[in-house]
């Protein structure tokens, strides 16, 4: 059994982790330019990106060998509760044959996707798989943090991401608990050694949105790297610890966070709309008032929770007083596009930070 | 003077337009629709970005109604059927009106939650009751009595002699809004095709045939639509085409859309999606009709 899954950014280790301990072997064509194109040619025209895209990553892993596809269900109202259905028909179509496993988003499913998947693997083992990819989760994020603390304080440029790097390709080799703690704890001194200027007051960007987006950096445009680079500090308060933590652990203090970030949003934005909608509209709310220079704010083109939340962002901006960038990506976003306006929007930022009353 | 309570004639209020107002009327209230959906309130609506036709003509619709109403009905409909979703953007459709419209009125925008089954449609006709100022027995009768009054769907269409019979499939606030939908059903009548609408179909029918998908669509229009597109592919009657009218950027529709012309293709029935925004020239889209029932004309003339 050969396995292949949708890519989104750190999640790839962690799946791959907690399936290669199941004893399968994975296959993940990494995402690039061709997966999205040839994802885009089989796709409705006005799906959304994350659909193309995972579209993309079947067909290239089934041309590779793959004969068996996990991926995810759900029960709306965003669309990603209904691609497992239209990319079978569409992959039948094209004459693939495979097995194709959706886990949906109540226990029994998860159960019934565990059975299929380990045959004959304790209950003990299954929980020591999900712990160890549990444990690599929460060491990529604080990773990407600490990243995202360096770059713009960085003496040497380009130093933070080459160590990022190396811990992410280390942890992704970690195999038992044990040499991921060392990983971890070698990786945490190494970005304390890292030489970055502790006086300097970067710009503070929030980045929200849509979570495929967000944490994929080909669909994004490496858009955190970038914005480091021109000097800002990036705080994405939605990584994929904390997806996971709030909707699918429902952690008590991850979901007692989330209640907060809602209520937040609720004077602008009174019901969950799926997706993300209702959090990027309550994290704006919160880093306004914890004085953030400015928020970006990304989704898919057409996605539909995202672009009920970017009508309502401009008056949300108005009245906590924080500037918002909306970016929509599709598969005609061009890199001189995003970094253009990222770059005026910083220049915006300086400029309003400089007439700031106090400085 | 009676209150003047405004709804905007656009999406939901295609399906419930009778319901709503009589509603409305049995509180006592003095209910103003807007008009016909024209350029203007497209233009209006338009300051939104991004979303689908229909919802920048409601909110053109609730911007025209603004100045002219005391309360604005803009109900939340999050789900109308256990397990079932209205689409995103009519949930969010109350915060999109407040966050565009300038100087509006009070918005009368309870949220009608059916997903988990239960009863929270009479939570919300107490409420919107109260906020005109009846008791809830007053509100609980004046509903009761719109339910009993209203017909229900639209009569749907039947296709007279005509040569050709094309299911016209699409929302009904696309359908029967002339502006957005380009009046597709006089254009096609001109054209000689005889038009069956997803309304034709017995809402029964319509939920057997969805068995065929192997998911159960979660959005709750969408999968009346396409019960109804489904049941008139597989019905004994034979159709000549189908066409699958949606708007730009419709998120459920761009996949259920893409579901149902793989169901045509398995069954050879000439299927054509076809996609309105608010730059449809209608040259374009006169062009596109025509080319189809050509074909549709010439397949039907060689006896297939």
């Amino acid at each position: 059994m050969l396995v292949t899954f949708p890519q989104m950014g750190t999640l790839q280790v962690v799946l791959q982790s907690l399936l290669t301990s199941f004893g399968l072997k994975v296959l993940t064509p990494p995402v690039t330019r061709q997966t999205l194109e040839i994802g885009a040619a089989h796709a409705p025209e006005t799906a959304c990106l994350p659909f193309k895209i995972s579209l993309g990553t079947f067909i290239q892993a089934l041309e590779q060998g793959t004969d068996t596809i996990i991926t995810c269900g759900g029960s709306g109202p965003c669309r990603l509760g209904y691609y497992s259905e239209v990319q079978k028909d569409i992959l039948h179509d094209l004459g693939h044959d495979f097995e194709l496993i959706v886990v949906e988003p109540d226990i029994g499913s998860v159960v019934q996707a565990l059975r299929r998947l380990t045959p004959g693997r304790s209950w003990r083992e299954i929980y020591q798989a999900f712990h160890l990819a549990g444990a690599k989760m929460t060491a990529l994020d604080a990773i990407e943090r600490q990243t995202c603390f360096s770059r713009p304080r960085e003496i040497k440029s380009g130093s933070a991401d080459s160590v990022k790097q190396e811990a992410v390709a280390a942890i992704d080799q970690a195999a038992e608990p044990a040499a991921l703690d060392k990983v971890i704890k070698h990786f945490g001194d190494r970005f304390s050694a890292l030489a970055i200027d502790r006086a300097a007051t970067p710009l503070r960007i929030g980045v929200v949105g849509e979570i495929f987006v967000m944490l994929e950096p080909f669909v994004n445009q490496e858009l955190s790297k970038r914005l480091g680079t021109m000097g800002v500090e990036v705080h994405s308060p939605m990584l994929l610890g904390e997806y996971v933590h709030t909707h699918i652990l429902k952690n008590r203090t991850a979901l007692k966070k989330n209640s907060v970030v809602m209520a937040l949003a609720e004077p602008y934005l009174g019901h969950f709309v799926g997706g993300h909608g209702v959090k990027s509209v309550g994290y704006t709310v919160q880093m306004g008032r914890d004085g953030y220079d400015g928020m970006v704010h990304v989704f898919p083109f057409t996605c539909m929770p995202e672009v009920i939340a970017k009508n309502i962002l401009p008056e949300v901006s108005r009245v906590a007083g924080i500037p918002v960038l909306s970016l929509a990506f599709d598969e005609q976003t061009g890199v001189a596009g995003v970094v253009t306006r990222l770059e005026a929007f910083t220049d915006l930022l300086r400029y309003r930070r400089r007439r700031a009353p106090g400085c | 003077m009676a209150i003047r309570v405004g709804i905007p004639r656009g999406l939901l209020f295609y399906y419930y337009k009778d319901l709503w107002q009589n509603y409305l009327r049995g509180l006592g209230a003095e209910v103003v629709v807007s008009g016909e959906t024209s350029q203007a309130t497209l233009e209006r609506g338009g300051l939104i970005d991004e979303v689908c036709l229909p919802v920048k003509a409601a909110v053109g619709h609730a911007c025209e109604l603004a100045s002219a109403v005391d309360y604005l009905f803009v109900p939340r409909i999050v789900s109308v059927a256990a397990g079932q979703y209205s689409c995103p953007k009519i949930i969010g459709l109350p915060d999109m009106v407040r966050g565009s419209c300038p100087k509006l009125p009070p918005i009368i925008d309870n949220t009608i939650n059916l997903r988990q089954g239960g009863l929270d449609v009479y939570r919300a006709v107490i409420a919107c009751g109260r906020l005109l100022g009846k008791n809830p027995l007053t509100s609980l009768s004046a509903w009761y009595q719109a339910c009993w009054n209203s017909s229900g769907a639209a009569a749907g269409r039947h296709p007279g002699d005509m040569t050709l019979k094309v299911a016209l499939i699409g929302h009904p606030y696309m359908l029967n809004d002339r502006q957005i939908s380009r009046d597709i059903v006089g254009k096609l009548a001109d054209l000689g095709v005889g038009v069956v609408t997803a309304d034709s179909v017995d809402p029964r029918t319509a939920e057997n045939v969805t068995r065929r998908l192997t998911k159960r669509i979660f959005w709750h229009y969408c999968h009346r639509l396409a019960g109804a597109a489904l049941a008139l592919m597989y019905s004994l009657q034979p159709l000549d085409g189908m066409i699958f009218l949606t708007s730009f950027a419709c998120g459920p529709d761009s996949l259920v859309g893409e579901t149902l012309g793989r169901h045509a293709r398995h069954l050879s029935l000439p299927f054509m999606l076809l996609t309105v925004d608010e730059h449809t020239a209608e040259a374009g889209f006169v062009t596109r009709l025509e080319a189809f029932t050509d074909m549709l004309q010439r397949r039907k003339s060689k006896c297939w």
